[in-house]
């Protein structure tokens, strides 16, 4: 085999029906234009996995991919994607997660590893450098997350492999469960982990003894010296380092964009309780970090006294802080850690568990729903037992708990009620982030592949609010001012290719995007010092725009359209209420249209035009479209 | 002399000591092939890095049938590769579990301080490693550090 550098080279299939274990070589194709991880689930997914095949049917692929920079010393983290057709939206599903199971992939010698088919009895996969065994699983059914991984490693008497593992709520088929690595780091978003327990498989065990070659040396270390120098120096490392994403926090509050309540508010009133600031000060003992990252900004916690005494754990991040405090209603802060511990545990997504207890909780409030409805839980704001309750009842679909097992959108169809207040964009529920009061953000849910998400565009500019910026980068003052409209459709698109590219490096956005620490020009260096493979500014901008294309054709080939790029009703018609964005709503059209005509896609239908696919090499593609029925022209 | 110390309370896990070390030594990047191993337990949220400590007398240099590990003037612990057997001994009697065999080459890697500038000191982003003189020529097992951590962060009474 040729020498490869970056790459590992090799691609793993796995067919849990026939239990057949095939590689390949990784396609130079995929290399070249796909760049590696999310770019590699998405043009696979899109060639593999067709308009009539069923999220939860053994037809489905599960995909997970890593990256040319991953298990090397580049500084920015280790992350890989998890993609597969969501059961949760019926649409492109994608997660993407650190850690360090991503490096161990690395170092087994694969780039990418597919799941196809159905294995007919439980069973794990234990994947050491070449050799790839189906472990039966039926003593780890039932067992949560963290026990999983646990067991998994004691059985194969090693502490170090790393373990990608699926909980309870995945066993039950909750549609939105996730994979979780490192006991508390979830892919968790739409529902990657209940199509792997679908899959009848439990876990991924994964040890590599391998290693990473890199074709130039002296221009990687320049690099990452650079890179090293520029994150020390940066006004974000320390915040980053004592309070991770969780100082977002009170920086939302400020801004009037904290969702609070289901959205009714947009600052809380007990912010400073539930902060990252207070974590930091009064739970926090250690930093942890994803592999080979300079910035360690995951946490660990101790609950020492009170009701949650001898709680300990990793994390929370912001987006899981954020449900299970404001979100809800709830001020009790050790609460919201038991609450996060417990979605992790049982393996749930706990951005779409939260929305859907807080969509019941305003239901409740109303009066629409009553004790009888929902097994006797009081659902007031910030009730703690009846979260608690909740968070077990959708993990073991009983009673009411079933009916929010499905997400919002599915769970407003089956009671016939609240669907103008179930918070979701294409079926995948939103994020802790007001749209009122971040126009580019909210573009961004509408138009994101995967559904209402702030990680496929992630415009931070926006919060600098400096019209400086805006006109440097894109010859528009207001792209840079958040509660502007215009320019936002030249702001989402240069930002979702960029993290596009991010994505398919698999390094952490956090560094790499939100410190700015890997532009365009930069991702191409140090692509090239790593792989020998060309790139350029240029041929990363658009390899991030063919990525973004080809997810948008797969949701144009299940029948998406302009019509679904829309946020709820709530961020319409309701002005917010209060805090520093008091008064705005959204209005999606003229950023929509101009959002169009910047990524050359259809202003009626939102569909990518015949010639810009063909402009980025994806010829093929307008024929599949064509023959299944889209009207491309 | 001069040894590698860590700061478990600082260690956060990244294990770039590992990727650096790989690479001064073997120009690749390879836990597999690295002189330093992160020990890791994700339940208790704990990290160490473990590296040959030089102990004076040395356990794995005593149980090594063919000689191979010897001790240089200035203290070291080093392997003669070429006497070398690959029978993994060193590994077993190790009493801190520093060392591991190369992979393909089959002989025990050990740390040899970078000749007086380890890089993986320099390069570690917490702090967590120092090198320094430290006289003391039995180093404390990871599973008591393990268990004074957890009592230091009350996790355990």
């Amino acid at each position: 085999m040729p020498k490869t550098f970056g790459y590992a080279g090799k691609i793993l299939r796995i067919n849990l029906t026939r239990k057949e274990v095939k590689t390949q070589p990784t396609e130079k194709d995929l290399m070249l234009n796909f760049l590696g991880g999310r770019g590699f689930n998405a043009k696979r997914l899109y060639d593999e996995v067709g308009r009539h095949v069923q999220s939860l049917s053994p037809e489905n692929k599960l995909m997970f991919a890593t990256g040319p920079l991953v298990g090397t010393a580049f500084p920015l983290g280790a992350r890989f994607n998890v993609s597969a057709k969501s059961p949760l939206t019926g649409i492109f599903g994608d997660s993407n997660v650190g850690g360090h199971f991503s490096a161990e992939m690395k170092f087994a010698g694969y780039d990418q590893i597919v799941i196809e088919g159905k294995s007919p009895k439980p069973v794990y996969i234990y994947v050491k450098d070449q050799e790839v065994q189906l472990i039966d699983a039926q003593h780890l059914i039932g067992k949560d997350v963290y026990e999983t991984t646990e067991v998994i490693r004691s059985d194969l008497g090693d502490r170090s492999v790393q373990v990608a593992a699926v909980g309870p709520a995945a066993e039950n088929l909750v549609l939105y469960a996730g994979i979780f690595v490192n006991l508390a780091r979830p892919a968790a978003r739409t529902g990657m982990g209940t199509v792997m327990a679908s899959k009848n498989l439990k876990a991924i065990a994964i040890r590599g003894t391998g290693s990473v070659k890199i074709a130039n040396s002296k221009k990687f270390w320049k690099i990452v010296d650079e890179i090293k120098e520029e994150t020390y120096a940066h006004p974000q490392y320390w915040p980053r380092r004592i309070m991770g994403t969780t100082r977002i926090l009170m920086l939302a509050d400020r801004l009037g964009i904290l969702p609070t309540r289901h959205f009714t508010s947009a600052t809380f009133e007990a912010a400073a309780r539930v902060s990252g600031e207070r974590l930091a000060r009064e739970f926090n003992v250690k930093n942890r970090a994803c592999f080979s990252c300079i910035v360690p900004c995951s946490r660990f916690y101790v609950i020492r006294e009170g009701a949650y005494a001898g709680l300990f754990g990793e994390g929370p991040e912001y987006e899981a802080l954020g449900s299970f405090t404001a979100r809800v209603g709830n001020s009790d802060l050790e609460l919201a850690l038991k609450a996060i511990d417990l979605a992790n545990r049982l393996g749930l997504d706990a951005i779409t568990a939260a929305e859907c207890i807080a969509w019941a909780m305003e239901l409740y409030e109303k009066g629409e729903l009553t004790k009888k409805d929902t097994n006797g839980l009081e659902l007031k704001w910030g009730n703690g037992e009846a979260i608690l309750a909740l968070i077990r009842k959708i993990a073991y679909r009983e009673g009411f708990g079933s009916i929010l097992a499905d997400g919002v959108r599915k769970a407003a169809e089956k009671l016939g009620k609240g669907e103008e207040i179930a918070l979701h964009v294409k079926g995948l529920e939103i994020i802790q982030a007001d749209p009122r009061g971040l126009k580019g953000y909210g573009l961004g849910y509408a138009v994101a592949s995967r559904g209402a998400d702030h990680l496929r565009s992630e415009p931070f500019i926006e919060l600098s609010d400096d019209p400086e910026k805006g006109k440097e980068l894109f010859g528009v003052p207001e792209a840079t001012l958040r509660l502007s409209y215009r320019g936002k459709g030249k702001l989402v698109r240069f930002f979702e290719n960029w993290c596009a590219i991010i994505d398919s490096l698999e390094v952490c956005k956090n560094l790499a995007e939100n410190m700015e620490l890997l532009p365009f020009k930069k991702a191409a260096e140090i692509a090239e010092a790593v792989t020998g493979i060309h790139f350029t500014e240029g041929s990363m901008f658009e390899i991030g725009e063919r990525i973004v294309n080809l997810e948008r054709a797969y949701l144009a080939r299940e029948g998406i359209r302009r019509k679904d790029d829309y946020l709820p009703e709530r961020f319409i018609k309701e002005p917010l209420p209060n805090g520093n964005s008091k008064g705005a709503v959204f209005e999606i059209e003229p950023m929509l249209n101009e959002y169009y005509a910047e990524r050359e896609w259809d202003l009626k239908t939102g569909i990518p035009k015949a010639e810009k696919l063909r402009k980025l090499g994806l010829d093929y593609v307008v024929e599949d479209l064509r023959r299944n029925g889209v009207n491309i022209d | 002399m001069k040894r590698i110390v860590v700061d478990v309370n600082r260690c956060a896990g990244c294990r770039l000591c590992e990727m650096t070390c790989s690479f001064r030594h073997e120009n690749e990047f390879s836990s597999s092939k690295s002189r330093i191993t992160v020990l890791k337990e994700d339940f208790f949220g704990l990290d160490l890095p473990v590296t040959c400590w030089h102990c004076n007398p040395c356990s794995a240099m005593e149980s090594c049938p063919s000689n191979a590990i010897q001790r240089k003037m200035n203290g070291l612990v080093y392997v003669e590769e070429e006497k070398c057997v690959g029978c993994g001994k060193c590994v077993e009697s190790c009493v801190i579990k520093a060392i591991k065999l190369h992979p393909e080459k089959n002989f025990p890697l050990i740390c040899n301080q970078c000749g007086g500038k380890p890089l993986c000191v320099q390069e570690c982003p917490t702090k967590a490693l120092a090198y320094i003189e430290v006289e003391i020529e039995k180093p404390k097992l990871p599973s008591q550090i393990l268990a004074e951590t957890l009592k230091r962060w009350k996790i355990i009474a």
